[in-house]
């Protein structure tokens, strides 16, 4: 009868880039002292998500996937962390924090708006 | 979900390698005494799972530190050789306790990502409430 709002789509789609952000920030922080080690991070949700409703699939039945499957949220790629250290490891702990508080901001951001969401809809069908 | 468990794992592996790095500290730092004592040092190694980097790290195997032993001038000591000289260790405490304060560094580091992902799934956990 009716489809998943695309917004609960979006919003799950949201914490799982932050979920997949934050492993690579772990494996940063782990690998700080690793020598040769480069930071890696994932995609931006951003940059995803354009990518994503750039060439949209359609959907014409319910099997099929709306665009907003976790998948492509996981490309994981070098990125420029900090000054490159004398043992070839650049990874700086002070960026890794940084990113990691984004991270949180961005999950907490998804939860609360999937929360609303399913108020809205429970309001709709006259739950409380 | 699954991803935030990794997570869990590959700071927990971080903290494990950082402790057992303290630990090579603190045997260097009580042996600092000792007639000659190597310095133990041990590399960080990323864990390769099934021919892919599992992003896990790792202690590699200790090697011991080959420069020189401090040679210590006393005469009434019964290792000293014929000009009053023996091998004291290779253990500098300024290097040792720089070293510490990194490896605690990093620990609370990993401690502090262990923690945020722990929350990050109670949040996630608290949607199904109610």
């Amino acid at each position: 009868m009716f489809d998943r709002p695309e917004v609960l789509g979006m919003a799950s789609a949201l914490a799982a880039n932050a979920s997949a952000r934050l492993t690579a920030i772990a494996q940063n922080v782990a690998n700080a002292d690793t020598p040769g080690y480069h930071a890696r991070d994932a995609q931006p949700f951003q940059d995803s998500y354009l990518a994503a409703s750039g060439l949209p699939l359609r959907t014409t039945r319910p099997g099929h996937h709306n665009g907003f499957s976790g998948q492509m949220l996981t490309a994981v790629s070098d990125r420029a962390s900090g000054h490159m250290s004398p043992n070839g490891n650049n990874v700086s702990l002070e960026n890794e924090m940084l990113a990691a508080a984004g991270v949180r901001q961005d999950h907490d951001l998804a939860l609360t708006i999937y929360r609303t969401s399913l108020g809205l809809l429970r309001t709709s069908l006259g739950r409380r | 979900m699954g991803e935030l468990l990794g997570t869990l794992s590959v700071a927990s592996s971080g903290m494990e390698a950082q402790s057992m790095r303290l630990r090579y500290i603190s045997e260097n730092i009580a042996n600092a005494d000792t007639p000659g004592y190597h310095r133990k040092t041990a590399p960080f190694e990323a864990v390769v799972d099934g021919g892919k980097s599992s992003g896990r790290v790792a202690l590699g195997d200790v090697e011991l530190d080959p420069s020189d032993l401090t040679r210590i001038y006393d005469p009434g000591n019964p290792l000293a050789n014929g000009n009053g000289y023996y091998d004291g260790s290779n253990v500098d405490m300024v290097v040792e306790i720089a070293d510490a304060r990194e490896a605690q560094r990093s620990y609370e580091a990993n401690l502090k990502l262990f923690d945020q992902a722990r929350q990050m799934s109670q949040s996630l956990l608290d949607l199904l409430r109610k």
